[in-house]
Parts: C-alpha cells; structure tokens; sequence
C-alpha cells in the first residue's frame, strides 16, 4: 500500500505526516514536485501535507492547484484513490476544484477557505493566524469518507489547527446545502460535548457553520483544515486532556490515518 | 582610499562619506598592516569584520574573564555559529541566542523575521535540524508617552516573528515579553534557536584539514546577493537616532522563510551526501558581515588562505564589489568542498531542489577556492579588489574599555498596607507584564513537526520530545527582568540564570546549558561598560555556585555554550536597562514524566518553598501598584536556590508532583493565581498565609504576597505528601503547606484566620486574559 506525500515548496508538515502514514503500516513516500507527474499512478493513495506552497502567493494554495502534479491528481481521484488534504493542502484541493467536487460536475472552484475571522457575542474579536487545540465532531456517517471510514458519526476528535486561512466561504446557491444533505461535511469545530456553538473560541475561524473537513460527492478525497498528524500520539495531546497521561496510546488524529489504510483495503 | 600621507580629518572625512563606520586609527592601522592605501573593498570588509557586532572588540575580555564555558556535556563551546551540549552519547542539542534589537526598531516586521532567520540558519549549518525558536521581547511603555510608536513595535516584530517562523515550519516553544519604558526608542528583540545533531554527524565552520592542499571549492548557495542589509553590523554598533531613520532602513535585511524551508531541505541532503562519501565539509550561514564574514571565517578557522572571483557569484544585479562582499542578503549558505563532490552538490541545489525556479536568481554557484597561503584575495572584473591577510582580518581588534559605576538613588517606599487586596490582586493579573501571554502565543504555531510535549502557557518551560523512538525530551525558557537590572545589574544577571534554571526546574528538566545574549548601551560610555561587567558577573556567579546537577559533587558550572553581546541599544533619551538575557535549555531522560502548572485535582495539598524576604525593588507590585522601584532587589540565595532546583527535579523524577510554577514577577499570589487560571481553569485555591516563612514574624501581608523572592508552588500528588516534605527537607529546605486546590471556583488568601483575597475565578481569569492585547492593541 504505496502512499504518496506530496511535496511543494513551502510545505512543511511533510515530514510528521508521512511519519503519520507509516506508523499505521502504510508504505509512505516524500513525492517533490518536480517528479515526474507520470508516477503517481502507481501509488495507492496520496496526502497533501500542510504548509506554505509557494508562499502562498496570490492566495493560499492557488499556484500549488496548478503544477501538473495535480492534474495528476485529478486523474487518480477519479479512480477513486484516496487523497487528504490537510490545512495548505485543504486549500490546494479546494483551488484545484477537487473540492467540493463540483455542484455541476465542471471542476470549477465552488469556495474558498478566506482569511479567519473570530466573531463572539456578534464582535470581531481577533482575525487571521492562529494555533490551538480544537474538538471536531465527525458528522458523517461511517465508511462515507475515506478519511474518515472508520469513524462512528458523532465521535469526537481532539486536534490542533494552525492556520490564517481556514474559514470556509462560498458564494455558490445551494451549495452548503448540499454539502450537508450529502453527508459532505464531516467535521465541525464543536465543544468538548459535541455541541456545535458557531462562535469563537468553539467555531475558531468564523466558517460557515463551523464546518472543518469536507469531502466530494465520491467521497475518496477530503480536505480537512485541523491536523490529525499533529494529534498522533496520546502525548501530544495539551497538558489539562486526561489522556496525556498515557504517553505510549495513540492519539485522536490517528484514525484519519487508520480510515485511509482500510478504505483502500477495503476497495482493493 | 588615500589615507596615508593625509591629516586625521581627511581622513574621517572620505571614511564617512564613504559610509565606513571604523575610526581614523583603525584605518591607519590597516594601512600601515597593507603597507599601502587600503582600496574601498578592503575598508568595507574591514569595517564589517571589525565591527563590534562581528569582532566583540569591547566584550572579548570580559567575556573570557568571567563566563565558563566549558563542562562534561560540552561538545562545542561558544567558538562558531552555535553552542551544542551532549543529550546522551548518541545525541546533542545545538543552541544559538542573538538580538536583532536595532533592525526592530526600524522596520519591526522585517527586523523580527530576519532575526528568526538568522538564528535558524546558525543552528541548521552545524548539520542539525532546527526543532525550535523562542523569543525574548523587550518593547516600550505601552501606556506611556510613546505608546503608538510602542504598540506598532510591537505588533510588528511578532508578526514578523509568526510569519517567519510559521512559514518555515519551526515551532516557537517559549519566549517572554517585558514592557518598561527604557525600551521606548529601542526594543530588545532576541531570538533563540536550538537543533538536534548526532554526535558524529556534526558539520564545521571551517574549511576542513587539507582543503587548502586539495584546492577545495569555495560554493554559495541561496539567494542571489542583492544590497539589503548593507552595513547591517556597523548600523547594529551604534545608537539609533531617530534622524538617521530613513538611512538605517537600507541596514535592514528582506527576510523569506519560503527560500529557507526550501533550502533547509536541501541542506538536509547535502549532510547525507556528505555522510555517505564519508568526506567532512565546511559549512556556514552568511550573516552579519556578509560574504566577506563567512568566506573569511571559514578559511581562516581551518588556517588557509583563499581567492574568491565575484563575477561567478550569482547575483541581483551589477553591484560594486564592496557592495557583494559585505550586504547581508538573507537566506544564503556557503560551503567548501572536495572539487570531486562539486557537481553532486550543485546538483541537490541547481535540479534536485530546483532553487532557480523557487526563487528567482536563486543557485548554488563556485565562487571560489581554498589555498594555502595566508591571504584573502577578492577579484571582480578583472581586477584585485581585496588582497589582504587573511587572520588579520578576522581577527579584527581588542579594546579594553573604562568602566564606572553607575550612581542611581533608590530608596524603598514608605506606604499603608492596601486595604483591598481583590482590586490590587486582579491589577497585578492585568499588567502587561503579567498578562497571559496567549494572545501572542496563538499566533506561534507550536505543534508544527509533531514534537510538543509542553507548549507555551501550559508550564514555565516549554518541552520538545524532538526523536520518534527516543524518550528524552529537551526544555527551553528564557529570562531576564530589566527592573532588576535597573537596580542592581549584578542581581540582574545573577537572577536571569536563577529563573531560568528555575523554569525548566519546574516542568522537571536538568539544566543542561545557557545561553546569553547580553544587551546594553554604549560600551564606550563607562558606565554602561560597567553595567555589562556586572552583569556578566552575575551571570557567571549563578552559573558557577548552581552547579551542573550531576556533578554538583565536583562543583562544575553549568556552561554557557554560546552567546551574543548588543551594545549600542541606546537613543539620545538614555539607554535600556540592562538586559542579560538568558535562555536555559534542559534535559529529560523521559518526557513522558515532565508536569504542567495548572491545578489538578480539589483537594491536593499545596507546598510553597523559597521562604519570603523583603526584597521588592523591581517587583510588580511596587512598580504597578505604588508607582515606584524601590531599593531592595531580589538577590540569588545560591545554596538555597540550588536546593530548590534540585529538590523539584527530584520530586518529578519520583512522581511526587501534580503541578509546579516558580515564583518570579508578581510574587506568590501571582503564581498561586496563575496556576488556577490556566485552562482547563476548573479549580480554585484555599491558601492559609499563616504558614508562609516570614508571616511569624510579623511580614506585611502585602510583602508575603508580592516579594519576588525566588521559590516554588507544588501541588503535591495525593499521598505523596510525606515523602515529598522528606524529599525536600533532605535538601535542607522547609516545606511551607500553604493551601490546598479547592472546588469553589474562587482564589481565597487567608491570613490569621480572615480572608485578606477572595476572587472569582472567572472575573480573574478576564482580567489575566485580556492584559495583553489591551497593551498591544
């Protein structure tokens, strides 16, 4: 099971994430963007780490979204290969109209993940970057996302975000409808209950109703703004989670790998 | 430049129309040492390598006098880029602490983010990999008379310091932030940076033996070398006068964590390369002084001479050769090599890593060779532009400065006993200088690289488990309190190594090393030069009579391994208080086993140890609450201070303890607050004050709360109670059960019987939260 980890300049969490990648006994590979596009066809699945591709000239992820490593990319998915993208490659897919996928099936970009903006008690409270331990809740059924397979709908994942840019925006009708009518959405920033209040510090980045993680129609390819590489290990969790103590378990983040190992098991 | 044969004025006259900061006597010197005029190439490479900021001319002596160096964990000493100490036998930590005080306070952006840059750069090029940052900021009085100019300041440098380092993708894992209005016209802002290395795997800064035989290359890799940052050393060794503003923005360098975090992945396979030929290379960050610094440096470290050819370095555009060799262009490397791994090493740069299209003009190119001679020879269109003795030059000059004490009045403050403590209580929680720091901190990503354990706000050091598969964990906490500086400089020093030891005392690191980076005014004025002798004294002293625990039986220091002295941090309205700021790096064998400092668990026993004196001068509470300094600073009690160290390494090591916080500004009741007001925030306190030292004999209640007496909180593990009182009281110390976690949401301080505070925990969590911003708005 061949994984591939794809490299841009300016990406930076390559290296914990293909470390994610083979902890859960998955054969991970850095992938440079200048490889021969060609090669990616013979990899099972693919994560698009975190980062600054490009310095995020332009706009987050946009010039990334046209290597043609991504066209590559595009074929693949359509093959039903898994890809995550998580945090820069959340936008990379976005921009690369791989997500949502499409309300009309043109590949055309339908949303944005715009700069954040933290809104408490109807006031701006802080804008742009920031970094912090965040509760997801899985709102998709089980098996419906790749990323997510293995995960009850419901459950609750402890996880860090570190972004300027992750509050998900969309000037296309119906969309969002349709992102929920068709389980698309699976994670929502919510409270350690599971209690989704869409306002900072619950909804972290002021996205349409708190939306964190979404798929396309397919659901093999997902894009996720928080950071499940970074929630690997139980001792990485913040020091007031009881589960910290329990340095060897694995972390929350870990099932988004564990779920991208058996959908492809499961779709072999 | 014509010097010889012309009158002194002359000669200063054509040496600043130049743009040469050197004196009249140091360009004779040149000259008489060349036995001709020097050309302008050669002053401008002089200058830069005789600059205070590259030669340590004022500092030198001092340093070598008094700070120790060295020590059984000590692989490399303050002699290159950075400092490493052993972790185990296999692996090491690098180190390396700065200032980019001056470029700050110019351009904050820029000036923050190409600090960050540069102290990354000195840590990565002795082969380790950058695991973190941390940042000791300094900045003005945000609610005094220069506030806007403060708060711009101080927006700008942290975000230079977020973009920078978020983008590269190195975690910041601790810093401080001090206001005082000494800083109005001239922030502090120190960056530290460590790396992990194997042992065997570490690269030099120097052109390795036989280089000059073989005719090694010469290779600069990065950024094409345009004209920013020229002079950045000779502007970083002089007052900043404001009317010189607009002029000292051209020292300022242009900062691009993108080019980095592609080059540092380069560099990553050049050190493989390396490993796999089995062949050492010389490696160095280009910094301050440029291209003439780390060509120079590098040839003459390993005792070679070498000719450099401008016209093969890539470059911006068609600048003056002074100009090529002395900008500070940012994001640049150089190497020597064996000319057999030449095109494998222009290879990883020019195709693998396709620098050309990453960043326009960006290479690796051969600018020159290695030789065995002793000169440092410079051409560029046909012509010798700098034909010099090489140690001459990099060996630059020794001043030995006057110094004199410096006269202040102090005097401590005759006043009542507040009547309400509540109100003064939730003050001290709300001061920019106490403030949660989280503001800041959110936007530092932390997690990046997967490595923290403890991140900033959750304990008094941070704490990376850097290795998969390794269990050490390795801390960091800086320090310094410029009030106390004010006061005494001595204690000054002597207290910034006492608390940082005591910060990673806290979580449950050994103090491994530190660091200094030493900041104060003009070392030509005598008494500024006496305050950065006394400082350094202190700092010396602390390091000596704490001892290296672990060798406390042979009493060996805990060695400061690298360094960096700022003069000139001054402006016509005086200088800044003197700043020796200290970053301590410590060793877990296990991380797993460190401790946070918020409450645990109702019902907890809470033990104060580190009795209170009355030594307020610099506190919190004299300076917020009754508006002055006060006299009796807070003094390094060593015996009793490394009794306190050691105790509470120990305890952790047992599994004794649930929480620990130490006590530094705002006194007991500030850290006993601050322990309940860190997330989850879920517990209050109960303190009975009748059990603190000091109480019995009729200490004011305001004393026993405020002095900044150092000490520690511990929040014992239920049951561990006794061994913990056995532990402590076999270190000759008197644990005080001041209290205990309580389920009411409340911080109540009792003394005699009566409640003297009793604050809501949400009221004071507001104020402790929103303190920050609010200044920084």
């Amino acid at each position: 099971m061949k994984i591939a980890v794809m490299q841009f300049p300016g990406t930076n969490c390559e290296f914990e994430t293909l470390v994610a990648v083979k902890t859960v006994g998955m054969d991970g590979e850095l992938f440079r963007w200048n490889r021969s596009a060609g090669e990616l066809s013979g990899f099972d699945g693919f994560v698009i780490p975190g980062g600054f591709s490009y310095q995020d000239r332009l706009r987050a992820g946009v010039i990334a979204s046209k290597e043609p490593v991504m066209n590559a990319l595009k074929e693949e998915a359509i093959k039903g290969k898994p890809i995550i993208g998580i945090c820069n490659g959340f936008q990379i897919l976005v921009e690369s109209g791989l997500l949502p996928g499409s309300v009309n099936g043109s590949g055309k970009v339908d949303m944005a993940l715009a700069q954040n903006v933290m809104v408490s008690q109807g006031k701006i409270v802080r804008r742009g970057y920031y970094c912090d331990w965040v509760n997801l809740r899985h709102d998709a059924p089980s098996k419906r996302c790749s990323a997510s397979f293995i995960i009850e709908r419901g459950a609750l994942l402890k996880v860090p975000i570190a972004h300027g840019e992750g509050n998900l925006v969309t000037t296309t009708p119906g969309l969002i409808e349709k992102l929920n009518e068709e389980s698309q959405v699976v994670f929502r920033y919510c409270d350690k209950n599971g209690r989704i209040i869409n306002e900072f510090p619950f909804n972290v980045n002021g996205s349409t109703e708190s939306i964190a993680a979404i798929c396309n129609e397919q659901g093999n390819v997902l894009g996720m703004m928080p950071h499940p590489e970074r929630a690997f290990f139980a001792w990485q969790l913040p020091a007031f989670d009881p589960r910290k103590q329990r340095p060897d378990e694995p972390g929350p983040g870990r099932r988004v790998f564990q779920s991208m190992k058996r959908y492809i098991e499961v779709n072999a | 430049m014509k010097i010889i044969g012309l009158s002194d004025p002359e000669v200063e006259a054509s040496l600043r129309n130049a743009g040469i900061g050197m004196s009249v006597a140091e360009a004779r010197s040149i000259a008489e040492v060349l036995g001709r005029d020097p050309t302008l190439t050669e002053l401008f490479c002089y200058d830069a390598m005789w600059s205070e900021h590259c030669s340590y001319k004022s500092s030198r002596a001092t340093l070598k006098e008094f700070l120790p160096t060295d020590g059984p964990n000590v692989v490399m000493g303050p002699v290159e880029d950075s400092g490493i100490v052993a972790i185990d036998e296999r692996w090491c930590v690098v180190i390396s602490h700065e200032s980019h005080n001056h470029p700050s306070q110019i351009l904050p952006n820029e000036g923050a983010a190409t600090g960050i840059g540069g102290i990354v750069r000195d840590v990565n090029c002795m082969g380790a990999t950058v695991i973190a940052t941390a940042d000791p900021l300094r900045f003005g009085n945000p609610y005094g008379s220069k506030a806007s100019k403060v708060r711009w300041v101080a927006e700008g440098v942290v975000d230079g310091i977020w973009q920078y380092g978020n983008a590269l993708g190195v975690p910041n894992m601790g810093g401080d932030i001090v206001f005082n209005d000494s800083f109005d016209d001239n922030c502090l802002v120190n960056v530290v940076s460590i790396g992990i290395v194997q042992r065997d795997q570490i690269i030099r800064s120097r052109a390795p033996p036989l280089a000059g035989e073989r005719g090694y290359d010469v290779i600069l890799i990065g950024k094409p070398t345009d004209a920013s940052g020229l002079g950045g050393v000779t502007f970083a060794s002089e007052a900043l006068r404001e009317e010189d503003e607009e002029t000292n923005r051209g020292a300022v360098q242009i900062p691009d964590p993108f080019l980095k975090n592609v080059l540092f992945k380069a560099n990553a396979d050049l050190f493989s390369l390396t490993r796999e030929e089995g062949i050492e290379i010389g490696f160095k960050d280009l910094g301050g002084g440029g291209f003439t610094c780390a060509t120079s440096e590098m040839g003459s470290a390993g005792g070679f001479g070498m000719e450099i050819n401008l016209d093969d370095m890539h470059k911006a555009d068609d600048f003056p050769a002074e100009v090529l060799s002395i900008a500070e262009t940012q994001e640049r490397f150089l190497i020597v090599s064996p000319p057999e791994l030449r095109e494998k090493i222009l290879k990883i740069y020019n195709e693998d890593w396709d620098l050309p299209n990453v960043y326009e003009g960006a290479r690796a190119s051969v600018v020159g060779k290695i030789n065995t001679g002793d000169r440092f020879t410079v051409s560029y269109k046909g012509e010798i532009v700098c034909d010099v003795p090489i140690q001459h030059l990099t060996q630059g000059i020794r001043y030995q400065r006057e110094e004199k004490e410096r006269i202040i009045s102090l005097a401590e403050p005759e006043m009542p006993e507040p009547e309400d403590y509540n109100e003064v209580l939730l003050k001290i929680l709300s001061s920019p200088n106490i403030a949660s720091r989280e503001h800041v901190y959110r936007y530092y990503d932390t997690e990046v690289m997967g490595n923290a354990v403890i991140r900033p706000g959750e304990a008094d050091a941070g704490l990376i488990a850097p290795v998969r598969g390794e269990k050490f964990g390795v801390a960091l906490a800086v320090d310094s309190n410029p009030f106390y500086g004010r006061i005494s400089p001595y204690w000054g020093g002597a207290t910034a190594v006492a608390e940082a030891m005591r910060n990673v005392a806290a979580i449950g690191a050994v103090p491994s090393t530190l660091t200094d980076c030493l900041n104060y005014g003009n070392p030509e004025k005598p008494e500024a030069f006496w305050e950065f002798r006394e400082g350094v004294k202190g700092l010396a002293e602390s390091c000596k009579k704490l001892y290296l625990k672990g060798y406390e039986d042979q009493q060996l220091p805990v060695p400061i391994v690298s360094g960096n002295v700022s003069f000139y941090n001054e402006s016509p309205q005086g200088s800044v208080d003197p700043s020796p700021v200290v970053a301590c790096v410590g060793i877990m064998k296990d991380f797993s086993k460190a401790i946070t400092m918020e409450l645990k668990a109702a019902g907890d026993k809470l033990f104060l140890i580190g009795p209170r004196f009355d030594e307020l001068g610099g506190s919190e509470y004299y300076r917020t609450i009754l508006g002055v300094t006060g006299a009796n600073v807070p003094i390094v009690r060593f015996d009793l201070e490394r009794n306190m160290i050691y105790a509470v390494i120990d305890a952790i090591e047992e599994g004794l303890l649930a929480a620990a916080h130490d006590i530094s500004n705002g006194g007991l009741a500030a850290s006993v607050a601050e322990m309940a007001l860190t997330r989850p925030a879920k517990f209050g306190v109960e303190l009975d004050l009748d059990n603190v030292q000091g109480s019995d004999n009729g200490m004011r209640t305001d004393k026993i709360l405020f002095s900044e007496s150092s000490g520690f909180v511990l929040e014992a593990k239920p049951g561990k109670e006794a061994r913990l009182v056995e532990l402590l009281k076999s270190y000759n110390l008197e644990p005080m059960l001041i209290g205990k976690v309580s389920n009411k949401r409340r911080i109540v301080m009792s003394r005699a019987g009566n409640a003297v505070a009793d604050l809501e925990l949400d009221g004071a969590r507001n104020a402790w939260t929103t303190g920050l911003a609010e200044a920084m708005r």
